[in-house]
This record gives C-alpha cells, structure tokens and sequence, in this order.
C-alpha cells in the first residue's frame, strides 16, 4: 500500500512539483495518472522511490516512510519498487541480458557487479523476466540493436528481474508509436493482472489511461483534480484536467506527428513524435496495428485521422 | 518602399535603407588588440628573428653534413635494450597510468563524485598533475630513485594520468544520464552505478584514449630518457655529449620509423573502438 | 511467438523455453591472456631496477618535506623573494617560447590543413599532405630542437619556439583539416552556385564556419606547448625548463618546490584563461566548457 497524507515537493528552484497530495492506492491496483506536462505527474512516480525527495506531509510505501530516509534504507526501498522510463534508459552499447541483470543489484555485491559475475540465480530471475516480455531470445543482443518497443520491453524486464512489490512507469509509451505503446501497456496490464504488483504508470493520453487504468487520477499543477475509474472520467473531467475541452488532438495517440503545434496540449513532448520514427520492426509481439484501428473506443478520434496509423500497414511489424 | 528614392532619402526613408555593417563586437577588437601585443611582447622576449635562417644556414648545414645516420650503431646490443625499454616503458605506464586515471576521472566528474567536496578535491589534483610538464615528473622522479627506467615510468605514470584523467573525466560528463538514473531506481550502490551504468558508456571512448596515451609515451619516453629517465632517450643524451652527431641521427631515424609505424596501428585500433 | 499471446509462468518443472547460449567468450578471453603476457613480458624484461621501487617510500617525503620547507618559508625574505621572481621570470620566457611557437604553427598548419582536407583538395595532394603532417607528428620537438633547430638558431629560446613551432604543425594540420571536412555543405554549394571561384568558396563559406573550432585548437596547443617547451629549456632553450635542470643538477630542493608551485600556479591560471576564450569563440559564453579534442599533444 502506498499512502500520500498532504504530500507536497518544492524543487530547489522554487517550483512547486506536489501541491497537498493526498492518496492511497492499495496493493496490487493498476492506476493511471493523468495530466499536462509539468502538472505533476512525475514528481507524483518519482516521489514513491525517493527520487524526488518531499518537502512536506508523510509518504508511506508498504512500511517504509520516506520522509527523512536515509540512503541505505532508501536503497532497500528502491530494490523493492522496479521502475520503467520515457527514454528506457538501456546502457546501449551493452547486452540485453546485462541491462535485465541491472535488476539485480540490490542482492549482488559491489565486488560481484564490478567484475559482471552475477549468480546463477539471478541470471535465472533475469531470464525468466525476459521470457515474460517475450523477448528471450534477444538475451544477449546488444540493446542498441533492438527497435524502440523492444528496448522499452528490456526496461521492463529489468524492473521485473527485482521482483519488485510495485511498479512505476514513468511516460513509458511517450516516444512509441501506437500500436507499440498498445502492446507496452497490455504487458503492464498483464504483469499486474499475474504478479499482482502495484503499477503506478503516467500517461499523457487519456484514451489509453481509460483504457488500462482501473483508476485514474488526474492532476493539474500539482494538485489531484480527478481521482476515479475510467468511465467517470468523461469530458467534463478531461476539462478539469486539461482546463480547456476535449480536441482532436488531444486523444490522438502517441507518437501522433500532429501533436507537435498544440500550444497547452496535453503534453508536448519533443522526443515522442521524433522517436517514434524509429520504431520499425518492433518484433512479433507489435504486430497488431489492425486490431488497435479497429478497437478504438467510441468518442475517441485515435488513429483515424493520424497519419502515421494509416501508414501501419506498411510497417514490417504489421506482416507477421 | 513606394519609391527607390524614398531609401535615400535621410530623414523619413530611414527604416528600408540597408542597415549599416555593424561594428566588430568588443571582444574582437580587444581580443586581436591583445593577441597583437602578447605577440610583440613574447616576441621581444625571445629576441625573435628569422635571420639566423638566413646567416647561418650554412652553419647549420655544417653541422647537418655531422648528422650522417651511422646505422651500423642500430646493431649494438645497449642500443636494442634502449629500445626495448622504451617500449616496455611506454606499456607498463600506459596501463598503469590508464588504469589510475579512470578512478581519477571518476571521482572528478559531477556525474559520478560521491560528493561536491570529493570532486572539487579531484579536480583540482588533476588540474595540478595536468600542470607539470613531464620533464619536470622526469627531474623529480629520477632526482627520487635514480637515473633508469624506474624513475622514467614514474613520470610517464603521472603524465599518462593528466592526460588520460581529463579526457575520461570529460566523456563521463557527457554520459547519458538516464541509465544512471535506473540503476538508482533499481537501488544500486554508487560502485555499482558506476560500473553498470557509467564505465559500460565511456568504455569505448576511454580505451581509445589509453592507445592515445600510449603512442604520447613513446614520444616523451624520450624526453624523459634525456633527464635520466631510461630507455633510447638516454641513449641519444649520451652520445650528444660525446658528439657522435651520426649515431644519433641513426637513432632518431629508427625511432622516427617506429613510432610511425606504432602510432598507424594504434590509431587503426582506436578507429575500431570508437 | 503468436502475436499477445498471455505468458503464463511455465508451471514448475515442465520445460521452459532453453535459454539462449551467451556469445562466445574466447575473443575476450584471448585478448585478455594476451594483454597480460605483454605485460608480463614488459615488467620482466624492463630494465628497471625494480629493488630502487622502496625509495618512494623511504626517501622521497624526505625531499617532499625539503621542498615543502622551501614554499612554505617566507617568500618576501631574501634569497626567497629572488627564488620566486627568478621562477616566474622562467615561467613567463616559457609562455613567450610557447606563444611564439604556437603562432608559427599556426601560420604553417593553417594552409596545409585545407590541402589537407578531403572535401576541399585533390586526393592525390590530400594523401601527400597527411602523410607529411604525420611524419611531422611522429617527430618529437626534442629531435627537432636537436637535430635541426639549433644547429642554425643556437641554444636559445628562439631555437625552442621554433622546434614547438614546426611540431605543433602536425597535430593541428591534423585537427583542422579535420574541423574541415566536418563543414556544412550547404553554404559551400550556396556560394559555389553563385559562381564563385574556389578561393571564394573557401574564404566566404569555409573559413567562416571552421575558424573558431581551429582557433580553439591553437590555444590548446599554445597550452600544450607551455609544457613541452620545457624540455627544450632543459636542453638549454631556455626558460623554465633550464631553471629546473639547473635546480636538479644542485639538488636545491627548497627553490625546487618553489619552481614547480610557481609552474603549477601560472599554468592553471593560463589554462583557465584560454579555457574561457575558447568557450566565447566557439560558443559565445565562457561558462560553457569546450570539450577537449583528444590528439591536441
């Protein structure tokens, strides 16, 4: 259980990251936050394994207070919380499976992980976290060789390999295209589902929040604005989140070229429409670009008028 | 822009006449001004003049006729070991030096100083070790444990560091910063960090600086060799003093030869590295 | 693997998919055994004395704490005052030696770079000219000061700036021509389809873009040339280099330390000082620092 009581984070610099937070998400639930770039999401994710410290309230993570903690215990914490990022965050010039086993850290020591000898369990744990994501047989391909949705599926794996209680996914689909980001999200589904472990992941498009979250929180300069399931989340909620009504734009998916002109967008990050252009042959596993064109729930304008859904078809990925 | 008139015309036509070059900024000015006077002035310093090229050309060329390779003087067994110990020389102290500047640069680095103290400590020691030439390490060392190769690796040692401390230190500044950040989150150590995360990323680049620094010691072995350090340089000190012009040119051409041909190979390795 | 297929955990005992083989390790493994025999082969058969190793210990703090003794005396007491002024007064003939130098390399380096250059000279003269920077690079300047610089100069410091002269010439031809193959295209097309002659092309299109990188350069060389300068002094160029030999062959350890403080000092504020010209060249702003080029040596 992690349990948020008037949290707020105030950055060296003045600005306000968390604003009075109050929260409680239970064990083993799937939410998703919402919100505009810099409304706080991130500081929310990163607040939980103290890579924000708070400046105020109480922050409990299973037994673990995170207020004044210190590094050593911080340590612990963090081997119990796997976490996955925007830009995956792979040392790329090195093997799958050395990235995986950087998952196993906290129970290997300095000496071990300074000469790369991990133990064969761990290499087991690793393995194993690879087979969940289905990429095994990319174990000791080096990382820069795998496509986006596949690098993002190592970090997975990576997380996975700590065995972790909970889960936090920081904008992990914000530089794949969507039928990646699609398949990302149904791997986080499906751990959570199996593993039962807590999965905090931010996204910046409601469309996939309603569609994965059982929950959503929504928030806006630092303050939760909405905080329920997917189908309360309707338009009306979407303004209060966003301050301004529902547009095209707005539920394109990610990695949607479009996205690029909207001035208070619900985020507008540089990286997501450049890097989807480098997602190609994102392997068997991505190969459903038809499905996600059809499955488009109703109200939402996804993939219809973007470009780059319409180019699917063309994409290796979408030949199996 | 009704009329082409309208441009010359001074008071109402201002605004479509060409903008007027600007002045050069005050760096410019300031900064050719003082390379102008910093020359004039290190150049009174050292009585620069080119007519020595002139006059005493002839004189030189007396000397060069001396500079006529013996290269039966190549053969002579000191002159192999010379040579061997500066290859040695230049290995054991790439290694070392090398090996000694990743922990340096480690901990002079922002990214990867366990703390603010610790890296303004190492930086500036890396500054201070960069500072002294390597005569000067050359001197030291030498005026320590004796003439001979010793003292000579000991020079080479903190020379290799300085160069190959800073150039490290400088790829690491530059790494990606988001393995770094998962490794934390995954609840890593800082030695850990810095072998999964960081040393994995500046790898390449570091290896290529080690062959670089090693093809600088076969240079400034030589250097150092002249203040006692050992190896060919030692050689080529001896015979200076006893005037045999033609052995050293031998010598110099083999060691000419051979760096060439080191510096090729290195650089094709260090091509592949990076 | 079907397309988003749910992957169960594979019940304990049934057969879960082989882990994949790790790479064959025996490239590594043989470049390892091999770098160690070098080693091995090298601290063997170095002719090093290995037995004097015990001295750093045993008699070097000793001449630490004599040179300490020497910084730390009262500098404005004769003979102190006149230690620390004759060591300033070495160092500056050295930065002199070392700017004068730096600017014949300059001149020489700068037109060779662009023969130099792939995109701008013929292959034919782009190979002679590299192979010529590379033979100069081979050659240290202490063989050039040697063999050819002071034959004709004599022992001086004009000898020295000419030696650190002729050498820079091969690293920073190197590193220009470099700078110079890695130009923008675009405005050399632009200026060509103007119908502008080469000279032209290289003076309105080139230059403009490559003249602060190959200006950082040279200040880097002015940098490293303080430094090799000094053994040029040793061998009587003058300048710090002919204070410290003089100091050693006396063993005056308390002007020793003076000398290599002053060194140490004056060289850091130099290299500070280019460090921020160099930045506002390149990039308009002296907080920004400029990556070192690696080969400036």
């Amino acid at each position: 259980m992690i349990e948020f009581r008037d949290v707020s984070v105030t950055y060296p610099t003045g600005t306000k990251g968390l604003d009075g937070v109050s929260l409680t998400i239970p064990e083993g639930e799937f939410v998703v936050i919402v919100g505009l770039s810099g409304a706080g999401k991130s500081t929310l994710v990163r607040s939980i394994n103290g890579l924000v410290p708070i400046t105020g309230g109480s922050l409990q993570v299973g037994e673990t207070d995170l207020s004044g903690i210190r590094r050593r215990s911080l340590r612990t914490l963090r081997s119990d919380i796997g976490m996955i990022f925007q830009g995956f965050n792979l040392v790329t010039r090195t093997s799958v499976m050395n990235n995986v086993l950087t998952g196993r850290l906290h129970s290997t020591s300095s000496l071990r992980s300074m000469l790369g000898w991990y133990s064969r369990a761990d290499k087991e744990i690793a393995f194993d976290a690879l087979e969940r994501v289905g990429i095994l047989e990319k174990a000791w391909v080096r990382a820069s060789q795998l496509s986006g949705g596949q690098q993002q599926r190592v970090a997975i794996a990576r997380a996975l390999a700590q065995q972790p209680r909970v889960m936090l996914a920081d904008e992990p689909v914000a530089s794949l295209d969507p039928p990646t980001a699609n398949a990302v999200m149904r791997d986080l589904q499906r751990i959570n589902r199996e593993l039962g472990i807590t999965t905090v992941v931010n996204l910046h498009f409601l469309d996939l929040a309603r569609r994965y979250g059982d929950r959503i929180i929504g928030m806006r300069a630092g303050k939760v604005v909405f905080d329920g399931t997917g189908a309360q989340a309707d338009d009306a909620v979407f303004e209060r989140i966003y301050g301004r009504s529902l547009t095209a734009e707005d539920v394109a998916a990610p990695g949607a070229p479009a996205r690029a002109g909207t001035d208070a967008g619900a985020g507008t990050d540089a990286g997501a429409g450049a890097d989807a252009s480098t997602e190609t042959g994102t392997g068997t596993r991505d190969g459903e670009p038809l499905d996600d064109a059809a499955s488009t729930s109703p109200g939402s304008v996804q993939a219809a008028g973007t470009p780059r859904v319409a180019s699917t078809p063309t994409d290796p990925a979408a030949t199996p | 822009m009704t009329a082409p008139t309208q441009a010359h015309d001074g008071a109402t036509g201002a605004i479509t006449r060409a903008p007027r070059k600007p002045a050069p900024t005050a760096f410019t000015v300031i900064g050719l001004a003082a390379v102008l006077l910093i020359t004039l002035w290190a150049g009174a310093g050292i009585d620069f003049t080119l007519a020595p090229l002139i006059h005493d050309l002839t004189r030189g060329e007396e000397v060069l006729r001396q500079f006529v390779p013996n290269w039966s003087f190549l053969g002579r067994d000191a002159v192999i070991t010379a040579s061997l110990t500066t290859l040695y020389m230049a290995i054991i102290s790439s290694v070392i030096g090398c090996a000694v500047a990743m922990v340096v640069a480690l901990l002079a680095s922002k990214v990867s100083a366990p703390n603010a103290v610790v890296y303004q400590v190492a930086k500036a020691v890396m500054s201070a070790v960069r500072s002294l030439p390597d005569v000067a390490y050359g001197l030291l060392f030498v005026a320590f444990v004796g003439t001979g190769a010793l003292g000579g690796m000991a020079a080479l040692i903190m020379f290799n560091i300085g160069v190959a401390a800073k150039l490290t230190a400088e790829s690491i500044d530059a790494v990606d910063p988001g393995p770094i950040e998962a490794v934390e989150a995954a609840g890593g150590n800082r030695i850990q960090r810095a072998f999964t995360a960081i040393i994995p990323q500046v790898a390449p680049n570091y290896f290529s600086y080690c062959f670089y620094v090693f093809e600088l010691n076969l240079r400034a072995s030589l250097v150092i060799g002249v203040v006692g350090g050992g190896g060919i340089g030692q050689t080529i000190m001896t015979e200076l003093a006893r005037f045999n012009y033609d052995n050293i040119s031998a010598v110099i051409v083999l060691f000419i030869v051979v760096v060439f041909v080191l510096d090729r190979v290195s650089r094709a390795i260090r091509r592949r590295l990076t | 693997m079907t397309v988003d297929t749910p992957i169960t955990p594979a019940p304990a005992g049934a057969g879960k998919p082989a882990r994949p083989a790790p790479p064959s390790k025996v490239r590594k493994t043989v470049g390892m055994l091999l770098l160690a025999a070098v080693l091995l082969l090298a601290f063997t058969q170095v002719d090093a004395r290995w037995e004097r190793l015990p001295a750093f210990i045993t008699e070097a703090p000793g001449y630490v704490a004599l040179m300490t003794q020497g910084v730390l005396s009262n500098p404005v007491v004769d003979p102190n005052a006149d230690y620390w002024l004759a060591a300033i007064n070495a160092m500056i003939e050295s930065i002199q030696m070392a700017w004068i130098g730096t600017l014949i390399g300059a001149a020489i380096s700068f037109p060779l770079s662009f023969l130099a250059a792939s995109n701008i000279a013929p292959a034919p003269v782009v190979f002679v000219t590299r192979q010529v920077l590379n033979i100069i690079r081979a050659i240290p300047e202490l063989i050039l000061a040697v063999a050819v610089m002071m034959p004709i100069f004599g022992f001086g410091p004009l000898a020295g700036a000419i030696a650190l002269g002729v050498g820079s010439v091969g690293t920073l031809g190197k590193l220009s021509s470099e700078a110079i193959e890695s130009v923008d295209t675009g405005p050399i097309e632009a200026v060509s389809a103007s119908g502008a002659r080469k000279m032209q092309v290289l003076r309105w299109a080139v230059v403009p873009q490559v003249l602060p990188e190959i200006v950082a350069f040279w200040l880097y060389r002015f940098e490293i040339n303080i430094r090799a300068g000094a053994i040029l002094g040793a061998l009587g160029a003058g300048g710090i280099g002919s204070l410290l030999s003089a100091l050693f062959n006396v063993r005056a350890w308390d002007r020793i330390g003076i000398t290599l403080v002053t060194i140490i000092v004056i060289t850091i504020i130099v290299d500070q000082i280019s460090a921020r010209v160099r930045s506002r060249i390149i990039f308009g702003d002296t907080k920004v620092r400029v990556m070192e080029p690696a080969e400036v040596h």
